[in-house]
C-alpha cells in the first residue's frame, strides 16, 4: 500500500478501495498494539478535541497548528459520527500515524464503538460509500486497539471523557484488556463517558453512562498522580475550550460549527516544554478541494436504485 | 329562524351573555341578555334605528345582544368591520375595541356559547370582512404571561406574480418566515402554496434569475424554498419532488447563502452522473414507478440537498414520508407476481449481469425493510423465502465468483436471520408439511437440483455448512467478516429457541405458533418440540459442520499470515460456542479434538500478535467458565505455558500484550480470592489454577512488581500451603491487613469482577448481544452533545 498516495486521496475526500482500508487497518492495529493503555508523550505537543468527521476542519486544524511534519499531536477521540467524512477523517489520522508514528497519538472516544456508530452516522456513511458494511467492521476493529489516555511529561493527563471512581492511579488502567467494545460500566466506560460538573462528589450522569465528577475528584486525582492538568474533550464548548476547577481541568473542542450548524469556534491546546498552555482558536472555513475549488460538505447520495 | 346570506354564513342561536364596556378604565356591566351573530342590512343602534337608506340590500354582520328581561331592549349592536381584532380570552370571554374606540367585552354563561360566536366571527372573516381577526389568549402553563394564537384573520401572503425582483422576494421571505409562527398562518400559507402553484411561480422566477445571473435573487429564492420546507407540510413536500417540480426545486437549492460563491450540482447529478432508475423486471404500474422515484428523490433531498439545513422536525417529516413510500414498495413487491419474476431470473440462462442486478435489487429491498415494523419485515422475508430465495443463494454461493455479489447475498442472509433465526426453516417447513399447497413452480424451487433446498427440517444445517465453507475457503476478507457474523447468529442457542421474552416479543412467538400450527401439536409440547429440534440442530452442527469449520484448529496445519486472520475468527468462535452452547456438547467437541491445545500453541510466534492475544483471551474465557473438566485439562496439558513465554517477552513493556496478560492474572487472583473467602468445595478450580501457576511460574509472577495482584496470587498460594490451623489465623490476619490497605477502587474493582462472573454463565453474553441488537442509542444524548457547553 502506498501510504502517501492514500493520504493524498483522503485529503481530497476521494474514494479509497476496500482492500486499501483493510490493509491500513491491519497495519494500524499492529502499531497500536505497541501502545500502552495510557501512553506517554513528550512536549511540545498539541492536544485536539472532538473531530466528528469534519474532514475539512481537520485539515484546517493541521494547517493552522503547524502540520504533522513538524509537530506532535494528541487526538482525544470522537473522530467519527455526525459529520459527513468520518471515514476520511479517521483514516487520515491512521495514515499520519503510520507515516509519522511518534507524532500522532489517538485516544478512543465514546463514539469509537460499534453500537454508537451504528446510530450516529458512521455506519450509514460506510453503507453509502461502499454499499456494504465491511469497511465499517474494519474500522471498528481498530477502535478496539486505540489507547484510553495519554500523559504528557508525566504532568498532563489526557482522556476523552473524564475520571472514574474506579481509577485512582494510572496503573489501575494498565490492567485493563482494552481490546473490546466499550463496556456499559466500569473504568474503561467512565474514562470515555464522564463529564466534569459543579458537583460535590461522584454523581449520576444524564448521559446514562459514566459519571459526573467535581472539583474534589479532580484535585484528588491530580494530587495522587502528581499531575497539574486533565485535558479532555467530549462536550461542545462554543468558545472552543473551557478551563474549570482553577485550571485543573480543560475541555478542548476541535469541531468548528459542529454538525455544520452550531456556530461554535474550535480550539486546540499546545503544551509547551515549560508546560505553558497555548490555545489556538480556529473557525470553520469553506472547504476546498486540491485545486482550490470550493466544496460544499454533504453526504454521498445513495447508490443505484432498482426495482 | 335561521337567516342565511348568499355566502352561506349562518346566523347563530342566541346565547346568554353579560355585556361590559370599558369606562374610565373600569369594566362596566351594562346588563345580561342573549347574544346572536346577525346578518342584517340594518345599521345603527338597534332594531328601532332607521334602515340605512342609501345602502339598502347591503348586508353586514353584527354581534347583537338583547336584554333578557326586556327583549326589545338592545344592549349591544356592534358591526364586524374594518380591522377589528377580537380576542377570545380563556373559555368564555370575547373582548374587542370597535372602530369608534369603545372597548367591549362579552362574558358568556357557557363556553359553548362563546364557541358559537367565535365560529361566527371566523365565518365572517373568511367571507366578507377579511381584515378582522380573532385571537385566542390563554394564560401560560406557569400562570405568568399569556399565549396568543391566531384563530383567524388576514394573512399576509407572498406575491405570486411571475415577474419578481429582489425586493418582492425579500418581502416573500419575510412573510413566509413570519407566518411560520402560528398554526393558522401556516395552514393558510400552505393552502396558498398548493392552490396557486406557488412553487411553479418560484421556479419560473428562478429560471429568469439564473439566466441573468441575479445572484441575490437566486439566494433569496433558495432561502424561500428552505423556509417552505420548515412548514413541514407533507403535500408541499411531495409536490417539490414530483416530476414537474424536482429539477426546479433542487436547482434553486443549488444556491446557498452559506456558500455564496459556489453552486452545488444537484440537477447535473440527477440528470446525468447520478444513478438511474433500473428495472430488473419491467414494472407495469406507473404508480409504483412514481413512488420509487419519489422515495429516491426525497432521500436525495434529505441526505444531500438539505442535509445541513433540516431541523429535527423536518428531518422526521421527510423520513416519515419516505417510510410510507417504502412500505408501499414492499407491499407492492409481495402482492404482484413480481417476486416470482425476479426469482425466475435465476432459473434459466439469463445473462449473468441481469442475475447480478437481480441480487443487487433484492439486497436493496432487504435494506429498505430495515426501517419497517417487525411484522412487516417478517411478512416480506417469508414471501422472499417462499418465492425461492434459496435459488439465489445457490447461485451466489455456488456459481457466482464476484465477491461483491456474494457479499450482498450474505448480507441478505444476515438481515433475515438476525431478524428471526427461525424464519427460513419455518417457511421451509411449510413446504414440507403442506405439500398439497405447493404449486408446480414451488415444487420446482424445492427440486433436487439444489443442495440448499434438499433438506428442510428445522434442524437443517445446510446454511451453516455453506457459510462455514465460505469462511474457511474464500479469500475475500470482507466476506469472511460477514460470514462470521452470520455464523454467530445462526449458532446462538437462545436465538434459535426464540422464546426468550426479552427478545423480539411479538415476532418469534408468532413464528413459533405457526410452526406449532403446522405440526398440529398442542402448545404444551411446543417447547419440548423446539427443544428436540434444537438438540438435533446442534448435534448436526457438531457432527457435520464443526469438524470442517474448525478444521484448521484440529489439523494444526495452518501457518501462513493470511490464515492468521481466519484463525482469529475461529478462535473467537470457539470462545463463543464454549460459552453459549450446551456445555456438555461443546466441551466434548473441544476437548476430543484437542482444540485448546492447538489454541495454546497459537500464543507464540510466528503468529501475528492479534492472534496470539485472541488465543490468550480464549483460554482466559474458558477458565472463567469455572468448569472442572476444562480446568483439569488445561492444567494437565500445561496450556498456560505459552502465556508465560509471552509474558517474559513483554514483562517490562507497557503495551497491549502486557495489559492483556495483567488482566488474566487479575482475573485469576480475584477469582481465587473469592473461592478462598467462600471456603466452598465447589469452587476449587481457581485455587487449583492459582496453585498450578504459582508452582510453575513463580518467578515470572514475582517479576511483575507494578501491580498488586500477582504478589497476591503468591500470597494466597502460600496461605493455602500452610498447615491448616495456622492457616486460618494467618488468613484472617492477612485479610484484615489487606482490607485495611486496599483502596476503595481496588475493592470495588474486585467486586465488579465478582459480579461479572456471577452473571457470567450462559446469559451474560447473550444479554449483551441482545443489547447490541436492540442498540438503544440511550447513551448519547443528542441535546447534551450538541448543546451542553460543559457548565
Amino acid at each position: 500500500m502506498k501510504l502517501d498516495e492514500t493520504i493524498t486521496l483522503l485529503r481530497q475526500g476521494k474514494h479509497v478501495s476496500e482492500e486499501t482500508v483493510f490493509v491500513l487497518c491491519l497495519r494500524a492495529q499492529e502499531l497500536l498494539m505497541n501502545e500502552a493503555n495510557v501512553t506517554h508523550v513528550d512536549t511540545p505537543v498539541t492536544i485536539c478535541g472532538d473531530i466528528h468527521g469534519q474532514l475539512h476542519d481537520l485539515l484546517t486544524l493541521f494547517d493552522k497548528s503547524g502540520g504533522v511534519e513538524h509537530n506532535k499531536y494528541i487526538f482525544l477521540g470522537d473522530f467519527v459520527d455526525r459529520g459527513f467524512y468520518s471515514l476520511e477523517s479517521f483514516l487520515l489520522l491512521l495514515c499520519y500515524k503510520l507515516r509519522y508514528p511518534d507524532r500522532i497519538t489517538m485516544i478512543r472516544g465514546n463514539h469509537e464503538t460499534r453500537q454508537i456508530t451504528k446510530v450516529y452516522g458512521f455506519y450509514d456513511e460506510i453503507m453509502r460509500k461502499y454499499g456494504n458494511s465491511n469497511v465499517w467492521r474494519y474500522c471498528c476493529e481498530v477502535f478496539d486497539y486505540l489507547s484510553l489516555g495519554a500523559i504528557i511529561n508525566g504532568r498532563v493527563f489526557c482522556v476523552h471523557g473524564g475520571l472514574s471512581p474506579d481509577v485512582t492511579t494510572i496503573n489501575q488502567i494498565r490492567a485493563i484488556d482494552r481490546k473490546q467494545e466499550v463496556p456499559h460500566e466500569g473504568a474503561m466506560c467512565d474514562l470515555l463517558w464522564s463529564d466534569p460538573d459543579e458537583v460535590n462528589t461522584w454523581s449520576l450522569s444524564p448521559r446514562g453512562a459514566g459519571f459526573l465528577f467535581g472539583k474534589n475528584e479532580v484535585e484528588q486525582f491530580l494530587h495522587t498522580n502528581d499531575f497539574e492538568l486533565i485535558a479532555r474533550a467530549h462536550q461542545l464548548v462554543m468558545e472552543g475550550y473551557k478551563e474549570m476547577f482553577d485550571g485543573g481541568l480543560v475541555t478542548v473542542w476541535s469541531a468548528p460549527n459542529y454538525c455544520y450548524r452550531c456556530g461554535n469556534v474550535a480550539a486546540v491546546l499546545r503544551i509547551e516544554d515549560t508546560l505553558d498552555r497555548n490555545y489556538m482558536i480556529f473557525e470553520a472555513v469553506p472547504a476546498q478541494d486540491d485545486v482550490g475549488n470550493a466544496i460544499i460538505p454533504t453526504k454521498k447520495p445513495q447508490m443505484d436504485y432498482f426495482l | 329562524m335561521v337567516n342565511m346570506t348568499q355566502d352561506g354564513v349562518q346566523e347563530t342561536e342566541s346565547k346568554r351573555v353579560k355585556v361590559y364596556v370599558l369606562e374610565d378604565n373600569e369594566w362596566k356591566d351594562t346588563g345580561t341578555g342573549f347574544c346572536v351573530g346577525k346578518i342584517s342590512d340594518v345599521d345603527g343602534d338597534g332594531p328601532a334605528a332607521s334602515v340605512c337608506e342609501g345602502k339598502e340590500g347591503h348586508l353586514a354582520a353584527y354581534l347583537v345582544v338583547n336584554d333578557e328581561g326586556v327583549p326589545d331592549k338592545t344592549l349591544l349592536w356592534s358591526k364586524l368591520e374594518g380591522n377589528i381584532e377580537y380576542q377570545r380570552q380563556e373559555e368564555t370571554l370575547i373582548v374587542w375595541k370597535d372602530l369608534s374606540g369603545q372597548d367591549i367585552a362579552l362574558s358568556f354563561e357557557e363556553s359553548t356559547g362563546c364557541d358559537a360566536l367565535c365560529d361566527f366571527i371566523i365565518q365572517i372573516q373568511k367571507t366578507t370582512e377579511s381584515n378582522i381577526s380573532l385571537i385566542a389568549v390563554r394564560s401560560n402553563d406557569d400562570g405568568q404571561g399569556s399565549v396568543h394564537e391566531i384563530i383567524t384573520g388576514p394573512v399576509n401572503l407572498p406575491s405570486n406574480d411571475p415577474e419578481q425582483d429582489d425586493k418582492s422576494l425579500m418581502d416573500a421571505l419575510k412573510i413566509l418566515n413570519e407566518n411560520t409562527a402560528f398554526e393558522y398562518l401556516r395552514t393558510e400559507t400552505m393552502e396558498f402554496v398548493l392552490k396557486n402553484e406557488y412553487l411553479l411561480t418560484l421556479i419560473h422566477v428562478f429560471e429568469n434569475a439564473e439566466s441573468k445571473h441575479a445572484l441575490r435573487e437566486l439566494l433569496l429564492l433558495s432561502n424561500i424554498v428552505k423556509t417552505l420546507t420548515l412548514y413541514n407540510h407533507r403535500d408541499v413536500l411531495e409536490q417539490m419532488v414530483d416530476d414537474d417540480h424536482i429539477m426546479g426545486i433542487v436547482g434553486i437549492l443549488e444556491y446557498d447563502t452559506e456558500f455564496p460563491f459556489s453552486k452545488a450540482n444537484h440537477r447535473d447529478y440527477l440528470l446525468q452522473s447520478g444513478p438511474h432508475f433500473k428495472e430488473v423486471v419491467p414494472l407495469k404500474s406507473d404508480d409504483i414507478k412514481n413512488i420509487i422515484k419519489k422515495t429516491y428523490r426525497l432521500q436525495f433531498v434529505k441526505d444531500v440537498v438539505l442535509v445541513r439545513f433540516l431541523d429535527d422536525h423536518s428531518f422526521n417529516m421527510i423520513s416519515d414520508v419516505i417510510l410510507d413510500s417504502q412500505n408501499c414498495i414492499i407491499d407492492f413487491i409481495q402482492t404482484e407476481p413480481f417476486l416470482e419474476k425476479v426469482m425466475a431470473l435465476f432459473e434459466d440462462d439469463t445473462e449473468l449481469d441481469t442475475k447480478r442486478d437481480g441480487i443487487r435489487m433484492l439486497h436493496q429491498c432487504v435494506q429498505i425493510t430495515k426501517n419497517l415494523e417487525h411484522a412487516e419485515k417478517s411478512r416480506f422475508f417469508k414471501a422472499l423465502v417462499r418465492a425461492g430465495l434459496f435459488k439465489i443463494f445457490d447461485f451466489a454461493f455456488g456459481m457466482e465468483t464476484d465477491s461483491g455479489i456474494r457479499i450482498l447475498a450474505t448480507d441478505m442472509v444476515i438481515s433475515i436471520i438476525e431478524h428471526d433465526i427461525l424464519l427460513i426453516n419455518t417457511v421451509q417447513n411449510e413446504h414440507l408439511h403442506q405439500p398439497n399447497m405447493l404449486d408446480q413452480n414451488q415444487r420446482q424451487l424445492l427440486g433436487p437440483s439444489s443442495t440448499l433446498t434438499q433438506s428442510a427440517a428445522s434442524s437443517d444445517i445446510s446454511l451453516l455448512s455453506i457459510l462455514s465453507q465460505i469462511l474457511v475457503k474464500d479469500k475475500n476478507m470482507g466476506l469472511k467478516e460477514q460470514v462470521v457474523q452470520a455464523l454467530n447468529t445462526l449458532l446462538h442457542p437462545e436465538g434459535c429457541l426464540g422464546a426468550d421474552s426479552d427478545y423480539n416479543e411479538s415476532g418469534n412467538m408468532d413464528i413459533v405458533m405457526s410452526l406449532n400450527d403446522h405440526r398440529g401439536n398442542g402448545s404444551d409440547s411446543l417447547m419440548e418440540n423446539l427443544g428436540f429440534h434444537m438438540k438435533e440442530y446442534f448435534n448436526n452442527f457438531y457432527t457435520q459442520v464443526a469438524p470442517v469449520l474448525f478444521g484448521p484448529l484440529i489439523d494444526d496445519s495452518y501457518e501462513n499470515a493470511d490464515d492468521d486472520v481466519l484463525l482469529i475468527y475461529l478462535v473467537k468462535l470457539i470462545s463463543f460456542i464454549a460459552t453459549e452452547h450446551n456445555r456438555r456438547m461443546s466441551r466434548e467437541f473441544i476437548l476430543e479434538n484437542n482444540i485448546l491445545a492447538n489454541i495454546s500453541k497459537l500464543i507464540a510466534s510466528p503468529h501475528m500478535l492479534q492472534l496470539q492475544l485472541t488465543a490468550v483471551r480464549c483460554l482466559k474465557g474458558i477458565a472463567c467458565l469455572n468448569d472442572e473438566f476444562y480446568h483439569r485439562y488445561m492444567i494437565t496439558m500445561n496450556l498456560y505455558q505459552p502465556i508465560f513465554d509471552l509474558l517474559r517477552k513483554n514483562l517490562n513493556e507497557d503495551n497491549m500484550v502486557n495489559s492483556c496478560l495483567l488482566d488474566f492474572f487479575r482475573t485469576v487472583s480475584s477469582q481465587c480470592l473469592q473461592a478462598q473467602e467462600l471456603h466452598s468445595g465447589e469452587s476449587k478450580n481457581f485455587i487449583i489454577l492459582n496453585k498450578h501457576l504459582v508452582e510453575n511460574f513463580r518467578n515470572d509472577l514475582m517479576a511483575i512488581d507494578y501491580v498488586p495482584f500477582t504478589q497476591e496470587m503468591i500470597r494466597m498460594y502460600e496461605a493455602d500451603e500452610e498447615p491448616y490451623g495456622l492457616r486460618i489465623v494467618e488468613d484472617k490476619k492477612t485479610t484484615t491487613e489487606k482490607d485495611a490497605k486496599r483502596t476503595f477502587s481496588e475493592v470495588s474493582e474486585s467486586l465488579s469482577t465478582l459480579a461479572d462472573l456471577k452473571e457470567g454463565d450462559v446469559n451474560l453474553t447473550f444479554k449483551r448481544a441482545m443489547e447490541k441488537i436492540t442498540a438503544a442509542p440511550a447513551h448519547t444524548s443528542m441535546e447534551k452533545d450538541l448543546l451542553s457547553n460543559g457548565s
